[in-house]
């Protein structure tokens, strides 16, 4: 057991330091080139523009410790924003399952963040029950295309997505993971309408996808047909541990302390509130302690096992305590936590606060509720029974 | 010992349920809330017919004569409807200042107009360093001539940009948080030197920033006694807090049984979400908080109307209880409803964000919890 960083694991961090350092966005320079700059540099360094890539497509074999440094680094440093839909999740399918051709045609595009991907995964009768889904994929008769019809929603920046990666039903027979086809289907075209779903703090980001009678040819199936459940089975557990946000919570502690400094109250701050303290501490101690299940979960990782249902446990971890350090913003904030105009009133981030608070509600519905997380645990960890 | 309605409350309820159902649908609710003032004129006039803005003025001036319990019946119904009108700001907080506070000669003059809807008040204590603290004031008034000049900033003023008349917590001696040297005034949204800037809070309704510079009030104008203020303030604040908790109840109400109905409709692994105990258990705690806030309610109203002031810190217990129930209810109440809970489409998360807001307003859950301490 030993978690000192090597003189190989501190070279790197100092690398990844002055990387980030030298490559930080200067405000006077255009924000969509700097980005796509960034990835271009990163990728020079040997494949940091994909971090979690095998490095036969170009990631940079890091170790886990490698990992855990360049996720705490970024966490603190200004990084371009980016999306996780073709890089993290359908990357590592088309990685695995696709053929050549669909590899050649799509990942570099993914990789150059030229082609944005949303996930057309949950319908309105299929959330935690996933397999539930009804999005029909007919195939033509002379075998060449698809006709899907159905309807997905909660799809995250659909309204801007180039592509759509589609959990698709292609039988009825047999149990309901069996018949799922995963489909790769352009998104402007005629028979797709995107709606907008407007979430509590009022932004708009899902969005409801109407298929009607889309043709996709067959050479946008990836894999067999029916067998696609189990290709997004084993990604869910990826973009489980991908939501904990251990490294993020760190930092944004970090900023809690901060914005609670500055509320003040007679002489004192927030900050001297026993009640307000008592809070702050049990949230960085749970942090501590997740900080190295998540360290557990990357080593074990390292030595070739799938994210198992660890993954399960740094995701409802993970997801409560962002949802806690929304929580106390909003009550640092006081009074101002209600405001909601366009300009600030009396505390700078008492809004901010406030609309991170209600966005962080959907932290423990998606991504696999967490009711349904603590029974996959309970079935797999603990070998409990199925309860009711 | 008897916990029903009387007849007239029962009556009064009866014909607020009514007015909500016929009238407060969510798509007519969140379009009201986009007007000017963020809410209805004629729902205002209405309630003014009604006599619902006198509920607390006494008979001899127009009013209905009725104490904190028949406010809690009314709040309770507008709590289940979200209703956006200033009812709280004018009828509860401003009528309490200027019953108790304001001579005669002032309540002659302005209460008929509160009564009948075209005078509204609103309440103006907050500032921006006292945090929850009612005796943090700043803002000060200095005698001058036959009255005095008013200077300082208020924060979060709710209604305060549909308001006529402002409820003001000034400091006229004394250091900055003394008990001692508070004075409330009396003062017109429209006079020199008053700058009100309104903007929405996010349950739909709206706030103000208020600035007085060199703002001339006439000593009449006075509530209270000079220097002597502060109690007839924490007087308001605990009538505010009652009612705001009953406000909340009825947001409560809503919350848990939208929850129950949901969970019975809602199919995934081929059975309703209702089946699945843990979920079930989930309900029972909401409903158990729900009921015991709904006590706590009750009891902190009584003892109001029966002992005052003293009954202050039982109304410390219902503000923490409010807010950490509300809490725990809305944040369950989305949870249980999944990924629909998360959108403006459904009514719950309007109910939420209500309740949020009452945590926010007269010092939230921490703060009541360690006055309670003491």
């Amino acid at each position: 057991m030993d978690v000192d960083l090597s003189p190989e694991d501190l070279a790197f961090q100092e690398d990844v330091r002055d990387f980030l350092a030298t490559n930080a966005h200067d405000p006077k320079s255009d924000y969509g080139q700097w980005r796509l700059n960034w990835f271009e540099l990163a990728k020079a360094k040997g494949g940091w523009d994909v971090p979690k890539w095998p490095t036969t497509f170009g990631g940079p074999g890091w170790t886990p410790t490698q990992h855990y440094i360049w996720e705490k680094e970024t966490a603190v440093a200004q990084t371009p924003w980016d999306l996780p839909f073709g890089l993290s999740m359908l990357a590592p399918v088309l990685m695995n399952y696709g053929n050549e051709e669909q590899q050649q045609r799509f990942l570099p595009d993914i990789r150059a963040r030229s082609v944005n991907w949303c996930q057309g995964y949950s319908e309105p009768n299929a959330g935690s029950d996933l397999a539930n889904l009804k999005t029909k994929a007919e195939l033509s008769e002379d075998g060449t295309y698809y006709t899907v019809n159905g309807t997905k929603i909660w799809t995250t920046l659909a309204h801007i997505a180039d592509w759509i990666f589609c959990l698709t039903r292609t039988s009825d027979t047999g149990k309901k993971q069996e018949g799922i086809t995963f489909l790769l289907i352009p998104m402007k075209q005629e028979g797709i309408e995107v709606k907008p779903i407007i979430t509590l703090g009022g932004s708009h980001s899902v969005n409801m996808v109407h298929l009607t009678d889309v043709k996709v040819p067959v050479e946008n199936r990836v894999g067999e047909e029916g067998k696609g459940w189990g290709y997004a089975k084993g990604l869910l557990a990826h973009e489980r541990t991908g939501l904990a946000g251990i490294s993020k919570s760190l930092v944004a502690l970090d900023h809690l302390r901060l914005q609670a400094g500055s509320v003040k109250r007679g002489n004192a701050t927030l900050l001297d509130d026993p009640a307000y303290k008592s809070k702050l501490a049990e949230l960085e101690i749970d942090l501590l302690a997740t900080e190295f299940t998540e360290l557990r979960s990357l080593a074990s990782a390292a030595n070739g096992a799938e994210p198992g249902p660890e993954s399960s446990i740094l995701k409802l971890k993970g997801t409560e305590i962002q949802q806690r350090i929304q929580k106390l913003t909003v009550e640092a904030g006081g009074i101002y936590s209600a405001a909601w105009g366009k300009k600030p009133v009396g505390h700078s981030f008492a809004k901010g606060g406030m609309s991170g608070y209600l966005a962080s509600r959907a932290y423990t519905i998606y991504g696999g509720a967490s009711e349904v997380q603590k029974d996959v645990v309970a079935k797999n960890v603990l070998g409990l029974k199925k309860a009711k | 010992m008897n916990f029903d309605l009387s007849e007239e409350q029962q009556l009064l309820k009866d014909s607020v349920e009514r007015f909500v159902n016929d009238n407060y649908d969510l798509d007519t609710r969140q379009s009201l809330s986009k007007n000017p003032a963020g809410f209805s004129d004629t729902y205002w006039q209405t309630m003014a017919e009604l006599g619902w803005l006198g509920v607390t003025i006494p008979e001899a001036q127009g009013g209905f004569g009725g104490n904190q319990a028949d406010t809690m019946v009314l709040m309770e119904a507008f709590g289940k409807g979200l209703v956006l009108e200033p009812f709280f700001a004018s009828a509860v907080l401003g009528t309490r200042a200027v019953v108790s506070g304001g001579n005669t000669d002032l309540q002659s003059r302005l209460l008929p107009d509160v009564v009948s809807g075209s005078c509204r008040l609103a309440l103006a204590y907050a500032e921006e360093q006292s945090r929850f603290d009612l005796e943090d004031v700043i803002t000060r008034a200095s005698a001058q001539d036959s009255g005095f000049v008013i200077t300082g900033h208020k924060s979060m003023v709710q209604h305060g940009g549909s308001a006529d008349q402002l409820v003001v917590s000034t400091r006229t001696s004394g250091g900055q948080s003394d008990e001692n040297g508070i004075t409330l005034f009396l003062v017109d949204t429209k006079a020199e030197g008053v700058s009100v800037v309104s903007f929405p809070t996010v349950d739909g309704q709206q706030a103000s920033e208020v600035t007085f510079e060199n703002v001339y009030v006439s000593a009449d104008n006075m509530l209270g006694e000079l220097d002597k203020g502060f109690t007839l303030l924490q007087d308001i604040a605990i009538d505010g807090i009652l009612a705001l908790a009953a406000e909340a109840v009825g947001a409560m109400e809503i919350l848990y049984k939208d929850t129950v109905t949901y969970t019975q409709e809602r199919e995934q692994f081929d059975h309703r979400l209702a089946d699945f105990q843990v979920l079930q258990h989930r309900m029972v705690d909401m409903f158990m908080e729900y009921e015991q806030c709904k006590s706590m309610l009750y009891r902190a109203t009584l003892e109001v109307v029966q002992n005052g002031r003293e009954a202050m810190r039982t109304v410390h217990a219902l503000k923490y209880m409010v807010g950490k129930v509300g809490t725990f209810i809305g944040e369950n109440a989305v949870q249980l409803h999944g990924g629909m809970g998360v959108t403006e489409e459904l009514r719950i998360g309007h109910y939420f964000k209500r309740l949020l807001v009452i945590d926010a307003q007269f010092g939230n859950s921490d703060h009541h919890l360690s006055c309670f301490a003491g």
